[in-house]
């Protein structure tokens, strides 16, 4: 028999709520953007008190537009981290609630690995090698026995870090990459930047030290803009090839915020073709942090029996993808 | 087709290219087993080395006795301490650019070295090992580590080897949402 699973993310900038269905339907995928101030990027608690003023309406929406009763659930799911403290609370406040009230399991679910799962849900991809690059991670990843592993990791900054950061330099707002990517497409000429690959991992601080360096001596937003995209996502198509090489599989999956990027997707794709695996690209609507993530990610959770007493579901700021357990896979 | 800008595609070749020419030459003379280099085409970017017929460490190890298995990472961790202590680092340090032939290790793909004694850049290598390890073998990983360290001690000395591993340490806990004493 179908079951449904209600999912709530809030570990940064989104706080979303989404109901999905055993089938890998999405019923709804409701969500509440804390936009930061020109300049500045996320401030956690201003975050927070943005989702907190948004929780409820987000929630009302989900629930409506998803012609699912609350007491229908199987269970209630959400982002337990890793993410911005304050704002993991209050994603968690909801669904404890949410679980005490209608007496349903708690499931908690790591961020990352419900970028790659839903991911995996909406393209079909089967045992992909994952470049996972948003705000909080750059990592390439591959399933090898129980778990995500990671192959390679940004050493420093991520790469949607190196976007916003120089977007903000020029006067930009949170997240900034979309701004990048349209400026970028009205320019080609090339500043060298460093190109900084070490084994599989990556580095990009030097990278927008330089970037920024380039704009206060008076080159154009728009053409330091085509060179950071030019350099960086060299490096991360780069880093996932070499993974692609060594695993030997034939999938690719793009996920999180930056996989939303056209420039990016042309060249993995391009990559891709070299090695002939296919390359999937997570739909731009589900790319960035959203309650599907982690409604379907908690539904797999709990086919397996995952979940926490509602005491003890707190939230774990630093908690890496590759310490969780994915029973689901075997 | 390049998915890099041209520009950047052909800068990136040509410097690795040479790289690994001068490399896997300080390499042999390091005393690390390596192909031998005939010939530079340096406009075309390519290189024409000697074959080394033999399983990649990477196939090796995962059919291989736990104690032979044991020994060649002794090995691997020797001739990488031989590396650092000749002031090169391999740069791409995985299982897939080590080919074992007569039971001894040849240490291929020199396009990421370079010619450093920074600890850091030591570390960073020894990193990359332990990354492929941990992603990719699994079930090894933590014997395999144990051998490869016991290996570089012997070579480097305890001295030094205490303080890549330090670093390492410290690379480590740079790492995103990392959690480490």
């Amino acid at each position: 028999m179908k079951q449904y699973v209600l999912g709530v993310e809030s570990t940064a900038h989104t706080f979303s709520v989404s109901v999905v269905s055993t089938e890998g339907e999405i019923l709804s995928n409701a969500k509440s953007v804390y936009k930061a101030a020109a300049g500045s990027g996320i401030h956690p608690f201003e975050a927070s008190q943005s989702h907190l003023k948004a929780a409820g309406k987000v929630l009302g929406e989900a629930v409506e537009e998803s012609g699912i009763a609350l007491h229908q659930l199987e269970a209630v799911c959400y982002s337990m981290g890793p993410g911005l403290g304050p704002c993991l609370r209050v994603g968690a406040v909801v669904a404890r609630t949410l679980a005490s009230t209608l007496d349903k399991p708690l499931v908690p679910v790591n961020h990352a690995v419900g970028h790659i799962e839903l991911g995996c849900l909406l393209t079909g991809a089967k045992d992909p090698v994952v470049l996972l690059v948003s705000g909080g991670h750059t990592m390439v990843i591959a399933y090898s026995g129980g778990r995500w592993r990671v192959l390679g990791e940004t050493l420093d900054l991520t790469l949607g870090q190196l976007l916003d950061q120089f977007g903000r330099h020029s006067g930009l707002s949170s997240p900034c990459g979309a701004a990048i990517e349209t400026a970028a497409s009205n320019s080609s000429i090339y500043h060298r930047l460093p190109y900084s690959v070490k084994g599989n991992d990556v580095s990009f601080s030097g990278l927008l030290t330089a970037a920024k360096n380039m704009t206060d001596s008076g080159e154009s937003f728009e053409s330091v803009s085509f060179s950071i995209q030019e350099t960086a996502f060299a490096m991360v198509v780069e880093v996932t090839e070499r993974a692609l090489a060594f695993t030997g599989k034939h999938e690719v999956l793009v996920v999180g915020g930056v996989a939303a990027n056209a420039k990016l997707s042309d060249m993995m794709t391009k990559m891709a073709a070299r090695h002939s695996a296919s390359v999937s690209l997570t739909p731009i609507v589900y790319s960035g942090d959203c309650g599907a993530q982690i409604a379907w990610t908690g539904l797999l959770a709990h086919s397996r029996g995952v979940q926490v007493p509602v005491r003890e579901a707190s939230v774990r700021q630093s908690w890496r993808l590759d310490s969780v357990d994915i029973p689901w896979r075997n | 087709m390049p998915y890099r800008l041209a520009e950047l595609d052909i800068s990136i070749r040509h410097q690795r290219t040479l790289h690994e020419a001068e490399l896997v030459h300080s390499a042999r003379k390091a005393g690390v087993r390596a192909p031998r280099l005939y010939y530079i085409d340096a406009p075309r970017t390519t290189l024409v080395m000697e074959y080394v017929e033999g399983q990649r460490l990477k196939e090796f190890v995962s059919s291989a006795p736990e104690e032979e298995a044991g020994k060649l990472f002794r090995a691997l961790g020797r001739d990488v301490a031989r590396l650092h202590s000749a002031g090169i680092t391999h740069g791409d340090l995985t299982t897939a650019n080590v080919i074992i032939r007569d039971s001894e290790l040849v240490f291929i793909d020199f396009g990421l070295s370079n010619h450093s004694s920074r600890l850091e850049d030591h570390a960073v290598d020894l990193r990359l090992i332990k990354e492929t390890l941990v992603g990719a073998h699994p079930s090894i990983s933590s014997m395999a580590l144990e051998r490869l360290f016991e290996g570089y001690s012997r070579e480097a000395g305890a001295k030094r080897t205490k303080a890549v591993t330090r670093q390492l340490k410290s690379i480590e806990r740079r790492g995103r949402y990392a959690r480490l004493s």
